[in-house]
């Protein structure tokens, strides 16, 4: 039993390690820092002028975009993976049908390429 | 701009980059070593300001004010004060009873070096006039004051002389003053170092020998 | 099957040694870009300003933690974590010296030093390189401030721009070194397995050329120089930084962290660019390979290895600060449109062309 989840104790140890780590370390701070609370500390930085209007700003639609995207091309690097491994077994099948895969991919870029979707940033 | 070099030369012209900074490592570093090591200063470098004395130990401000009037900073008060008769401060009728210069409104412009007729004020080599409050920022007369044997005040501990033959080559704006206190200008001007003693060697156009004669 | 003690000794070891080479890295980076520049780094603390980032991190202790009075409190301080955990973890996957025949309970095993010895490995470093960038685009959201917000959305959006092409890139490797014989039964996904096939030589028969070690570097170079631009960008570094450039927008996305909290993003980076170089060295440049190994045995090759592993990500940590000093930053549309429109697509190219040269040496041409 040991054996299936020593993978996901390891895991686990290592965000527990990184944990504790960024803990102590912000803990300690803590402790030794000074603490003078203005007022005028705890106003939003713009630069030092006053700050103007809303914490929140508009994000243009592109980056939405650009996560759609990336979105796409991770699972489709991830969906490779596996059948790179199991290169042999597949085939020439396999071949042929990863190679439409990766074309209709290509494809979707190059449409939005020529869309102008990612045009000026 | 070519907007579309061909792959091949960006990469060339990017690897030509890489070089120029490679090759850095292997040339001396620039960087002094301040405070183990101090840069040499240009000779008419504008460092801290002095109040300079003569030979024989009278200070040659005589308390005109010229040099706070053309301060464009307005940084010099000053205030004259008749020179005892039985002690005489300065030279002359008029001595600087009161002297100040607010180094923190100064802009080291060296105006007030030109307009000083005595060659009273001159600026060091000396930079370093770190303070902790304003106060002690305003530099009043006796730290200004170069001490009798011409050497500048050190205002902390911490002030150094780069080197003292560094400050005796500074160099005050050149004047042709009346020198070393004497009443009867004869046209031999005397070269002063800023340090305020002394007599620099003659510069070209002068005579090496001072006039004869007897004064107080 | 591997006692709990020995994974979780396998787990400390990685972190002392992440940690430990970033503190150094620090250090390195100022003395090289320094050094690059013409002027002495930092030399006062310690000899040779060795302890130039103890210095900084205890000044950073004693700094006012400031607040500002509109931030998320939960995210904003949940994102230093989500800024420093992935980016140690990436480097579980990585293996750091020599795997080494040890007896467990009788039985030989085989102790490997990536501390996650898994068959996804791989999947796993992609994955924990796509969390990393949670923290940036959270920090800046719940900064509660306009610049901190665009700072982080550009800042996220860059970065999984380029993460698609890394994974493009590392996808022809898998695919490269699947064709590889294989050493232990994990699979090409393994990067301890990824770099057991790249030991030994391209062509042992040949004097002249006996030399060249099977390294994915050269059969798979473009990917390489995909990968190391991919890089470059996933960890906001020259030329790339301009989500971060002090000259640009204040600190961007971290503006309004102070204190330690800043120490964390700053410690996030640096842990990241070391993972990502060990990466690289771990993909293409063989790992801890090197001269000389299979002459000798046991612990002594082990720490060998480890030093040439050592050695190597410092070569790809020097090419960082080289990159740093040498190039001038991109402008941000400059970037995205190298990323999408260069990178992705020669990713892919690549890709393709990978993918029929594995398949004719595996199946013969199609038209036999």
């Amino acid at each position: 039993m040991t054996e299936y989840f020593q993978d996901y104790i390891t895991v686990g140890a290592f965000i527990g390690l990184g944990a504790v780590l960024v803990l102590a370390m912000l803990g300690v701070a803590s402790l030794l820092r000074p603490s003078n609370p203005t007022k005028a500390k705890y106003l939003t930085y713009e630069c030092g002028v006053d700050p103007v209007g809303d914490g929140w700003a508009q994000s243009h639609v592109r980056y939405y975009i650009f996560g759609l995207l990336f979105v796409i091309f991770d699972v489709e690097a991830v969906f490779i993976f596996p059948w790179a491994i199991k290169l042999e077994e597949l085939g020439m099948f396999g071949l042929v049908e990863m190679v439409v895969f990766i074309a209709i991919l290509t494809v979707g870029l190059v449409y939005a390429i020529r869309k102008g979707v990612l045009k000026w940033e | 701009m070519s907007e579309q070099q061909d792959l091949f030369t960006a990469v060339a012209n990017m690897w030509k980059g890489f070089r120029v900074t490679f090759r850095q490592m292997r040339k001396p570093r620039v960087t002094t070593q301040y405070p183990k090591e101090f840069r040499e200063k240009p000779q008419r470098f504008h460092g801290r300001h002095v109040l300079n004395r003569y030979d024989d130990g009278m200070e040659k401000c005589i308390g005109c004010e010229l040099c706070a009037g053309v301060c464009p900073a307005k940084c010099i008060y000053v205030r004259g004060a008749d020179n005892p008769i039985d002690d005489p401060v300065s030279p002359g009728e008029r001595y600087g009873y009161v002297y100040e210069i607010n180094m923190l409104r100064c802009i080291f412009c060296a105006l007030c070096v030109e307009a000083c007729p005595t060659e009273a004020i001159t600026m060091t080599h000396l930079f370093e006039m770190s303070t902790t409050n304003r106060q002690d920022a305003i530099y009043t007369k006796d730290e200004l004051l170069v001490q009798p044997d011409g050497t500048p005040n050190h205002m902390f501990d911490e002030d150094h002389l780069a080197d003292f033959g560094e400050l005796a080559a500074a160099d005050g704006w050149m004047r042709a003053t009346s020198p070393q206190g004497r009443a009867d200008f004869s046209g031999v001007p005397g070269w002063t170092p800023s340090a305020g003693v002394g007599l620099r060697p003659a510069e070209q156009g002068q005579s090496g020998t001072e006039p004869e004669g007897e004064d107080a | 099957m591997m006692p709990i003690w020995l994974a979780l000794a396998k787990v400390l070891l990685a972190f002392v040694v992440g940690l430990g080479v970033v503190v150094l890295l620090v250090w390195f980076e100022r003395k090289i870009v320094s050094d690059l520049q013409n002027r002495i780094g930092p030399n006062r603390a310690g000899p040779f300003g060795i302890l130039q980032t103890v210095a900084d991190g205890l000044k950073l202790f004693f700094k006012e933690q400031i607040t500002p009075s509109r931030v998320e409190r939960f995210v904003f301080e949940l994102a230093p974590f989500l800024a420093v955990v992935p980016a140690l973890m990436l480097f579980l996957v990585v293996p750091i010296a020599r795997p080494i025949e040890i007896t467990l309970d009788g039985a030989p095993y085989l102790l490997s030093f990536a501390a996650l010895d898994i068959n996804v490995g791989l999947l796993f470093a992609l994955a924990m390189s796509s969390i990393a960038v949670y923290a940036i685009v959270l920090a800046g959201w719940s900064s509660g401030s306009k610049y901190p917000l665009i700072g982080g959305v550009r800042g996220s959006a860059q970065a999984i721009s380029y993460e698609a092409a890394m994974g493009l890139s590392m996808v022809a490797v898998v695919m490269w070194v699947t064709t590889l014989p294989g050493v232990t039964d994990m699979g090409a996904m393994s990067v301890n397995e990824i770099v057991l096939r790249q030991q030994g030589t391209f062509f042992p028969d040949l004097l002249a050329l006996s030399w060249i070690p099977q390294w994915n570097l050269i059969p798979q170079f473009p990917a390489f120089v995909i990968f190391m631009i991919a890089i470059f960008a996933e960890t906001n570094r020259a030329p790339f930084d301009l989500v971060e450039a002090e000259q640009e927008i204040v600190a961007g996305f971290n503006t309004e962290y102070s204190g330690m909290r800043f120490a964390m993003f700053f410690l996030a980076e640096y842990l990241n660019m070391f993972t990502m170089s060990a990466l690289a060295v771990s993909l293409f440049l063989g790992g801890w390979g090197g001269p000389f190994l299979d002459t000798i045995d046991g612990w002594a090759a082990t720490a060998l290895s480890f030093g040439y592993f050592l050695f190597k990500t410092g070569l790809v940590l020097f090419l960082f600060v080289w990159v740093r000093a040498t190039l001038p930053r991109f402008r941000y549309d400059q970037l995205m449109q190298l990323g999408w429109k260069r990178l992705i697509p020669t990713a892919l190219l690549w890709l393709i062309l990978t993918t029929l040269v594995v398949s004719f040496r595996e199946f013969g041409a199609p038209w036999a």
